[in-house]
């Protein structure tokens, strides 16, 4: 079975979603963005056929409407950050450049990730809204700092170019610190929950999701991850696999593994079920940079939305290039399948986002 | 309410850090005769509340895989071997005294204050990179960029904001006596004060503040960069202590306008030869000295009208507040022997 079967070749391409400000295009790249998401379905579900799904999930793949799932989530969430923005009030500039580092496209995974981990435990999509934003802040915040000259160095980023580009240094620094700091203040609001939040139990949940969220994006999470791949960047020697495992359990895992927390956590679920979701979302994180390495070198730069080829242009270390690119699948395929694991305790109808968001990952192209 | 119950006073001496529990004492019968007290002694007070804060920050950060970016944060944040890169910790002085002020134990307000010294120096790291300040050196050393690489300066102060963050929920007693819906208003005030309508305004209205700047632009850029992380700090020790909605309000207000006093005093000083401008926005080049000093009166007098609503209620404890205005304005001593601005 191939592992990521190829798609039809007269595939377009959509462009990402537009600011909010231009609500005329609204619609059409909504419609557009189904389009897309259909075609990725039908590789999925032509997959699953062919691959010994156990039959809870296969059944649930039959009934679930992924791309439909996924639009409206992408819809809701970028609801949540353009009213998160500050509208009026100064300096309207940063605000400006905020809105246009956040609100620049992207698939909004780890938000997904985050409202279906509160739905599995039997939480309500609003009390883990806010959470979903803030982690798209903090995603959103560390490609900012990541595309600046002193670290990456890039210049394209979802098909636009970068914030430094746009705004300059000075305003791509101050509008990642902005972001970080509006992701924890999002969360920490009350106003930010709906009324039907269990008052007793609220504040001490959402103070453990801020240490959660906080916790995997610091200098032993994310950063840690950002650190060790500059280190390893340009370095002669050879990277052993545990090495490149620590930067991707890091740098990608961490803050998908944060989304998936700290969901569970504002749903109201048990430490058991909160800690399974977390095996899952370790897997399904490194899974992520998996396929975002094999994609760096088998894919265009127009179609993955960023510079392909810098990762090996630039020297870094990559699965590809350690494993080869054969090894690399196979590798992705077993973290696929622990992913699942992971999820068999749960009510496979309520869980079936996850499930998805996991193929999804595993068989993304860009 | 949650006022602890302890009956205490403020210390008047420094204690031992290893022995918390001696560190209260009853409160003396005259303390309601606010007029009649001796003067607080606030050089003993500070230098306490620093040694209690370096030793928990010191305590915060240890160098853990991996090294090169937990080094980089320690140095941002703590003095080095030879009290180079010593600080003044003034946003802990204000959150610990708007704390105690109210009643509470010095536990219920240390982590914020070690986390605000986080936030302080994750701005001041990224406020120093090339792109912005470029300033070669801080507190008389080379800082963190010259130091450790640009690229490790942005990630150290990537780092130092989540690390407030983990280190008030890890440290602060909660629920008891800080209620979680209390910490979750502290994190979010915490988050305010260094986002884009807080230090992070200020930063930027700094870096477009090339062109001439009249009085209200000079002020405007001052309250946000140094205005917001003395109100949040002063708001944060309010919150801890148990404080109503007046009582926090007003704490605000005094915070706000002791730490535009303070970087006023600076810039003043700075003219004489007296101080480090740490701000491209100037009072001094706008208004000329002596409104200047026009403005240090107002303050100072705004500062202790909000100071004056707690006398009555809470007697002595509210002499640090006092000292604190006074202290921006003269300078009356010196903290550590190498000190330099906060």
């Amino acid at each position: 079975m191939a592992a990521f079967p190829p798609l039809a070749a007269s595939r377009v391409r959509i462009s990402p979603l537009i600011p909010a400000a231009a609500m005329a295009g609204t619609a059409g790249a909504a419609a557009a963005s189904y389009a897309q998401h259909r075609r990725r379905f039908c590789a999925i579900v032509a997959t699953a056929a062919a691959s010994p799904v156990p039959a809870a999930a296969a059944a649930a793949a039959t009934g679930f409407d992924f791309n439909a799932y996924m639009g409206e989530k992408a819809a809701a969430v970028n609801r949540a950050l353009d009213a998160s923005i500050p509208a009026d009030e100064p300096p309207a500039a940063l605000h400006e450049a905020m809105r246009y580092a956040l609100l620049a496209g992207g698939k909004r995974v780890r938000p997904a990730l985050c409202l279906a981990a509160c739905a599995v435990v039997g939480g309500r999509e609003a009390w883990a809204m806010p959470a979903a934003a803030a982690v798209e802040m903090v995603h959103t915040m560390s490609l900012v700092h990541d595309d600046l000259p002193c670290m990456d160095d890039d210049d394209l980023r979802r098909g636009k170019p970068t914030c430094h580009v746009v705004y300059g240094e000075p305003i791509a620094v101050l509008t990642g610190d902005a972001l970080l700091s509006l992701s924890f203040h999002h969360m920490a609001r009350f106003d930010s929950y709906p009324p039907d939040i269990d008052a007793d139990k609220h504040p001490a949940r959402v103070v453990r999701a801020i240490g959660e969220l906080a916790r995997c994006i610091g200098s032993e999470g994310l950063v840690a991850g950002q650190v060790v791949d500059l280190e390893m960047t340009g370095s002669t020697e050879t990277v052993p696999l545990e090495r490149l495992e620590y930067i991707h359990l890091h740098k990608t895992a961490a803050l998908l593994e944060a989304s998936v927390v700290i969901g569970a956590i504002l749903g109201g679920g048990s430490d058991e079920q909160i800690e399974s979701l977390r095996m899952y979302a370790r897997s399904i994180g490194l899974l992520f940079q998996v396929v975002d390495d094999i994609l760096d070198v088998t894919k265009s730069s127009e179609e993955l939305g960023k510079t392909a080829g810098k990762d090996l242009a630039s020297d870094k270390t990559t699965y590809p290039k350690l494993l080869g690119l054969e090894k690399s699948r196979e590798f992705a395929e077993k973290l696929l399948s622990d992913a699942r694991e992971q999820l068999s305790g749960f009510d496979q109808e309520t869980a079936a986002p996850l499930l998805h968001l996991a193929n999804y990952i595993a068989y993304r192209q860009n | 309410m949650a006022l602890s119950s302890f009956s205490m006073s403020l210390p008047f001496a420094k204690l031992p850090s290893t022995s918390k529990s001696t560190r209260f004492l009853p409160i003396r019968a005259s303390s309601a005769a606010a007029a009649a007290s001796p003067s607080f002694d606030l050089r003993l007070y500070w230098t306490s509340l620093i040694a209690d804060v370096e030793a928990e920050l010191d305590a915060a950060m240890p160098i853990r895989t991996p090294e090169r970016i937990h080094s980089a944060m320690r140095y941002a944040v703590l003095p080095g071997a030879g009290n180079e890169g010593t600080a003044k910790r003034a946003p802990p002085v204000l959150c610990v005294a708007a704390c105690e002020l109210l009643g509470a134990p010095r536990e219920a307000a240390l982590p914020a204050a070690v986390a605000l010294e986080m936030l302080h120096a994750a701005s001041l790291v990224h406020d120093d990179l090339p792109c912005f300040d470029a300033a070669p050196t801080r507190r008389g050393r080379p800082s963190t960029h010259a130091a450790y690489g640009t690229d490790m300066a942005v990630l150290a102060g990537d780092a130092l904001f989540p690390l407030a963050y983990t280190h008030v929920i890890a440290h602060t007693p909660s629920p008891d006596p800080v209620p979680h819906a209390v910490l979750l208003r502290v994190l979010g005030e915490l988050a305010r004060a260094v986002g884009s309508t807080g230090m992070a305004a200020g930063q930027f209205l700094d870096l477009a503040g090339a062109t001439a700047l009249g009085e209200a632009e000079v002020m405007k850029v001052l309250t946000k960069k140094f205005g917001e992380m003395a109100e949040c700090s002063a708001a944060c020790g309010a919150m801890l202590g148990g404080a109503g909605p007046d009582e926090e309000a007003a704490l605000r207000r005094y915070g706000r306008t002791i730490g535009v006093l303070y970087q006023l005093v600076d810039d003043i000083r700075s003219a004489s030869g007296n101080g480090k401008m740490r701000s491209n926005a100037s009072v001094l080049r706008a208004l000329g000295m002596d409104r200047a000093l026009g403005i240090v009166e107002e303050l100072k007098a705004q500062a202790k009208m909000e100071a004056d609503r707690f006398g009555d209620k809470y007697g002595e404890r509210v002499l640090p507040l006092y000292s604190f205005v006074d202290y921006a304005v003269e300078r009356g001593f010196e903290l550590q022997d190498a000190a330099t601005t906060p």
